[in-house]
């Protein structure tokens, strides 16, 4: 079985949803980011300020093509694969292979949790257990490929990345077998 | 290097998926939206990354080498997976403190504890998203089953490097 693309030659392509760019969780960030630049410039001087952002915008210069590239597949695989179709055919597997299924489709999808979310929940109403539903979501934090591929892969030494990758690897799908255990004894 | 062949993987994997797009309409809304999360995204990652450089400067190298480093052993390893959950933001904050921490002196172990403690329990993520997708009973049974694996991720990681 496989997981083709939506046949789509003949259908509208969906409508784009706006999202707001500052938010709650922005503005947090830009908090902290204001507060350590400050106290950069009080120890060591607004110079240091200066060198530090060089630097930065020096690094996400060199990262920008993954960046790019990472962005486009995360904005446009989830207009060929929509959210419904993937958790059907996640819900549609059951033991252990529903499991490793729900585990590389959790690693295999792009974008942040405002996407995994929504996703996951949809899980549920597919008919997928709660195992699948913590395979997914456990897979897609701790073997998203995109964001080690783009992010991990940039800022950690390569051992030490490969090294917890392939710990991680089985992790999801004991997860999710220990959740329907847990499950199983809660409701006899 | 790193950076190099995750470009070409992630390129690839572009074009790939550009190739699937059926004709001109669907073309222009893949882009209209991929502008959209470019448009959401870029501030995030300069400011973030701007405040993950400016945290690293900050670092007290003597504490990190002394709390984080490799003579601290177990408790260094308890105390990267305290510090996961509290660690704002996404993905690229995460990375970007391990990287300076592992600069100023901490250990491997601790720093892959760390990102896998962010990755399972940040609360940025459990309290904003996970909540109110998921509900209580489902938040609670996958991090209750998520608690020990920090630890076997960490223990097993000390056995690899």
């Amino acid at each position: 079985m496989t997981l083709s693309l939506r046949n789509i030659e003949a259908e509208d392509p969906p409508a784009a949803k706006p999202r707001k760019v500052v938010d709650g969780g922005f503005l947090v960030l830009l908090a902290f980011t204001l507060a350590g630049g400050a106290l950069v410039a009080v120890q060591y001087g607004v110079s240091r300020v200066g060198e530090i952002t060089a630097e930065t915008v020096w690094f996400i210069g060199l990262l920008s093509p993954k960046i790019a590239s990472g962005i486009f597949i995360a904005a446009t695989l989830p207009m060929l694969l929509p959210r419904d179709r993937v958790a059907r055919w996640i819900g549609r597997e059951s033991g252990v292979r529903g499991l490793v299924m729900a585990t590389a489709c959790g690693a295999a999808l792009p974008g942040g949790p405002m996407m995994t979310f929504p996703l996951a929940a949809g899980l549920v109403g597919s008919g997928a257990d709660l195992g699948a539903t913590v395979a997914f979501v456990s897979g897609w934090s701790l073997l998203g490929l995109n964001r080690t591929l783009i992010w991990e892969f940039s800022f950690l030494p390569a051992d030490l990345v490969w090294v917890r990758y392939l710990v991680c690897l089985p992790m999801p799908i004991l997860l999710g077998i220990a959740a329907r255990r847990l499950l199983r004894m809660r409701s006899p | 290097m790193n950076i190099l062949v995750g470009t070409l993987l992630i390129g690839v994997a572009a074009i790939w998926l550009w190739s699937r797009l059926p004709n001109a309409a669907w073309r222009a809304a893949s882009y209209r939206a991929a502008l959209d999360t470019l448009y959401f995204t870029s501030p995030r990652i300069l400011v973030a990354l701007l405040g993950a450089g400016f945290f690293a400067e900050l670092l007290p190298e003597q504490q990190v080498r002394a709390l984080l480093g490799r003579d601290a052993g177990l408790l260094a390893v308890g105390l990267a997976i305290l510090l996961g959950p509290l660690t704002p933001g996404g993905a690229f904050v995460s990375f970007a403190i391990a990287a300076a921490a592992l600069k100023a002196g901490a250990a491997p172990v601790p720093a892959i504890a760390y990102v896998t403690s962010w990755a399972l329990f940040s609360t940025t993520k459990i309290f904003a998203y996970e909540l109110a997708f998921m509900g209580r009973q489902l938040t609670l049974t996958r991090i209750l089953v998520s608690l020990p694996v920090p630890f076997v991720v960490a223990a097993l990681a000390a056995q690899l490097l």
